[in-house]
């Protein structure tokens, strides 16, 4: 199999994960896109240490698989704040900021 | 509604097996058999189930205006994109998706999901907007990114076998990676803090005047 | 394996500022349960975080600036990390002075902000000092998380938790978009050591033919990508969407902070991924060009003239004081690109001396705003009229950081365009030298139009006729740290020589 092949979809599942990103207006949607963006992120990772025979692409997807824990645990924390506030996830809605 | 639980169940135990089984193939250093199903090898024919899976996951995930469809898409993707780590004999990476990914930050979404659902009882519907945009977008970058990743002659040095990696990435950790290995504990301890400092609840003097009951 | 460990263990004797911070941020959360009843929990709190940070600072001047490659080449001790981590103590040590005396922070919660506090200055030293994609991406890490959670301290304020959502989504996308370019980078070069890419990089562009030009399409997207974790930080043109929302929602001490910690932080690491990676060697003349044939300064150029004449622009709209300074703050690091555009010695001292000055006095501007909300409650442009009738010395301290930001002289602030604009104009001369030029005069121009909006603050302060006439009587901590911004600004606007000087023996870098 082909790493390109491989790079490609990751290519593609990035593609969907920012357009979701700036399409979706649930803030929990958006959180989802953005795990997508970095299970892209590490394919290539994986991909590419496969190919360049050394363990530095394991290394950064380990992290960042638990820097995703730890951001999904503060996002939805504040997520949920957020929502305590206001009662909306609605990123329009969110706007009391730009008054 | 069961026929579709049933039917993610045995999804999910489908992938959960494949990982599970070959990674312990893996670990003692066995190689794919190469069994020709058609046209195509099984290992082939396995690539490309499971990235069908992860895009039609991630499609779901971005197009779906159910958000809990969003969440199974989510886990659909993950499940998919976790199994194609083992064809890059990346099997500790694997398991971890599994464990921490699928069980632990999935589970995350959910629970936030059903949790900012029930305050309200508000379907949480997400219309999209700025579609316009996010075309534009998608037109502007998808094809760039796959042409670079198609015609590019990226840096090849050894073609490797399945190998396993646990063994090597815990040597690693302790070793050559010591720095951001303790960096990632000290990023974890302080969001753990943060996460509790953000979401406990409000001290008396300051309470919320506008909390939802 | 045994020399890696042998490394790590050789390389505690350097890390030592830093092991303090981390034992610093770990003793303050738990002395804030120790003291949860003492009366005096707040003093004895600051006390403690000023303790940790004194440690710290009297450890970082016993450290030697010689350069180094620590724990296996994964951050680097030199001389130029040493300048920055100076600045970020400062930022560390005035920002627990102006919360140890306001009431943004409520008593109850004012340990946990102080251990968080260090912890992001612990990652934003080692965002100065990584030369491995991997401690680049965890120390930007450490900085956004904790960032996220002191916007959105005062949780019961709607304003925060909405800024601390968006602060959380932004910095994650732009995370996510830094990883993939990073993963492109690591497929074209094979490796994470940043002082390894040069070489590596001048091998690539060797390829010629279809493979090439697809080769210098992939490493210009993987670094358009990888930029957007800097971008983000230092809050440019495209990442900058965040940054008024934000500012204005977070707590006005951790504001102040955000406006010049990690910005200098992004600036020190695109320091060393530009010129340390995409920069050949410094000639004798002290400039040095982009390898492999891609315009790099060109693109930071563009970058910087959009971020800087978007942020002035915008700033013109605003009446609230908090949002007028976050775009003042975009357009601050439109110039500052100006230096890194260069790519010459020049430019790189421009951006460490505008980046010392920015501390003074962007701090010194959002205390003001401070020392006014506590009195009046607003942060209004109106409520700032007539302002010098009710407490000069808040009113004149302000146009001294107004009439520096804007970059006149005798104020520091014009030390430090000078040195930036010096280093456009420097290259104006040779190759490409309309573009420089071009790019001093969109400077220029935007110096002009800031003069505009920072005078209408000062016109209100000044010439008109207060609404309220009752004096306001801040804090005497808050009237000497307001003095001493003030004098610092005025002294170093007239004798900038240790600056320069200190920027100038700074500028030793570990390359590869």
């Amino acid at each position: 199999m082909d790493a390109n092949q491989y790079i490609a979809l990751a290519a593609f599942l990035f593609g969907i994960g920012l357009v979701g990103v700036v399409v979706k207006r649930n803030m929990l949607v958006v959180f989802m896109c953005i795990e997508l963006m970095l299970n892209a992120a590490n394919l290539t990772f994986l991909a590419f240490a496969r190919r360049a025979g050394n363990m530095n692409g394991h290394a950064i997807a380990f992290f960042v698989i638990a820097v995703a824990a730890a951001e999904a645990a503060v996002g939805l924390a504040i997520v949920i704040a957020v929502f305590r506030t206001r009662g909306t996830l609605n990123v329009d809605e969110v706007a009391s900021l730009r008054n | 509604m069961p026929r579709k639980i049933v039917i993610w169940v045995v999804l999910a135990a489908l992938v959960v097996t494949f990982v599970g089984v070959l990674g312990a193939r893996m670990a003692e250093g066995a190689v794919l058999p190469e069994i020709i199903l058609g046209p195509l090898g099984l290992t082939d024919a396995l690539f490309y189930l499971f990235a069908a899976m992860t895009f039609a996951g991630a499609a779901t995930v971005a197009l779906s205006k159910n958000i809990l469809h969003s969440a199974l898409g989510l886990l659909a993707a993950l499940m998919g994109t976790g199994s194609l780590y083992v064809f890059l004999s990346a099997d500790f990476l694997a398991v971890t998706q599994l464990l921490v990914y699928i069980g632990g930050v999935l589970v995350l979404i959910l629970f936030a999901v059903m949790l900012t659902n029930r305050i309200t009882e508000v379907k949480i519907s997400n219309a999209s907007l700025g579609l316009v945009g996010g075309g534009a977008l998608l037109v502007a970058t998808v094809p760039v990114l796959v042409f670079v990743a198609i015609a590019t002659p990226w840096a090849t040095i050894v073609p490797a076998e399945l190998a396993p990696t646990t063994r090597e990435i815990g040597n690693a950790f302790l070793t050559r990676w010591l720095l951001p290995f303790e960096l990632a504990s000290l990023v974890l301890l302080a969001t753990l803090i943060g996460a509790v400092v953000i979401a406990r609840k409000e001290l008396k003097q300051d309470e919320p005047d506008t909390s939802v009951s | 394996m045994e020399q890696l460990i042998g490394n790590n263990l050789a390389s505690v004797a350097g890390f030592r500022p830093e092991l303090v911070l981390t034992f610093g941020s770990i003793a303050l959360l738990v002395l804030d349960l120790v003291l949860r009843r003492s009366r005096s929990r707040r003093a004895l709190l600051a006390g403690a975080a000023v303790i940790v940070l004194g440690l710290a600072a009297v450890l970082l001047a016993a450290q030697s600036t010689a350069s180094t490659p620590l724990f296996n080449g994964m951050i680097a001790s030199d001389a130029f990390a040493t300048f920055f981590k100076w600045i970020f103590l400062a930022a560390g040590f005035l920002t627990v002075l102006i919360v140890a005396q306001g009431d943004d922070y409520p008593s109850p919660r004012v340990g946990e902000f102080y251990g968080l506090l260090l912890a992001v200055v612990l990652g934003m030293f080692l965002m100065a000092s990584a030369t491995n994609l991997l401690t680049i991406y965890m120390s930007i890490e450490l900085v956004s998380m904790v960032s996220y959670v002191l916007a959105g301290f005062r949780k019961s304020d709607r304003k925060a938790a909405e800024a601390s959502l968006k602060y959380v989504i932004y910095g994650s996308v732009a995370s996510g978009v830094m990883l993939f370019g990073m993963s492109y980078l690591y497929g074209l070069l094979g490796t994470f050591d940043v002082l390894a890419f040069a070489p590596k990089i001048a091998e690539l562009s060797a390829t010629t033919g279809a493979a090439g030009a697809a080769t210098k399409l992939a490493l210009v997207v993987a670094v358009v990508f990888v930029s957007s974790g800097v971008g983000y930080k230092i809050a440019s043109v495209p990442w900058h969407m965040w940054c008024p929302d934000v500012y204005e929602g977070a707590p006005t001490p951790f504001t102040a902070f955000l406006s010049v910690g990690p910005k200098a932080a992004g600036f020190a690491l695109a320091l060393r991924f530009f010129l340390g990676s995409f920069a050949g060697p410094m000639g004798a003349n002290g400039m040095a060009e982009s390898i492999a044939g891609i315009p790099w300064p060109a693109v930071i150029g563009v970058l910087s003239a959009v971020t800087m004449t978007l942020g002035n622009l915008t700033a013109i709209a605003q009446t609230n004081l908090k949002r007028l300074l976050a775009y003042s703050s975009i357009a601050h690091a439109g110039y500052t690109l100006m230096g890194l555009a260069t790519l010459s010695a020049l430019g790189m001292q421009g951006v460490m001396i505008y980046m010392l000055i920015y501390l003074v006095m962007n701090l010194g501007a959002f205390l003001v705003v401070i020392v006014v909300a506590e009195a009046t409650g607003s942060e209004s442009i109106f409520d700032y009229s007539g302002l010098v009738h009710r407490h000069p010395l808040a009113a004149i301290a302000f146009g001294i950081f107004l009439f520096s930001l804007t970059g006149l002289p005798p104020f520091a602030g014009f030390t430090g365009k000078w040195y930036l604009f010096y280093a456009v104009i420097e290259r104006a001369s040779g190759p490409a030298g309309f573009w420089y030029g071009a790019l001093a005069v969109v400077g220029a121009l935007n110096t002009a139009v800031s003069l505009y909006y920072y005078a209408r603050i000062i016109r209100a302060m000044f010439l008109e006729a207060p609404h309220v006439t009752d004096r306001v009587a801040p804090k005497l901590g808050y009237q000497l740290m307001l003095g001493a911004f003030s004098a610092a600004i005025l002294v170093f606007g007239i004798w900038w020589a240790p600056i320069v000087e200190w920027s100038q023996r700074s500028m030793v870098m570990l390359r590869g």
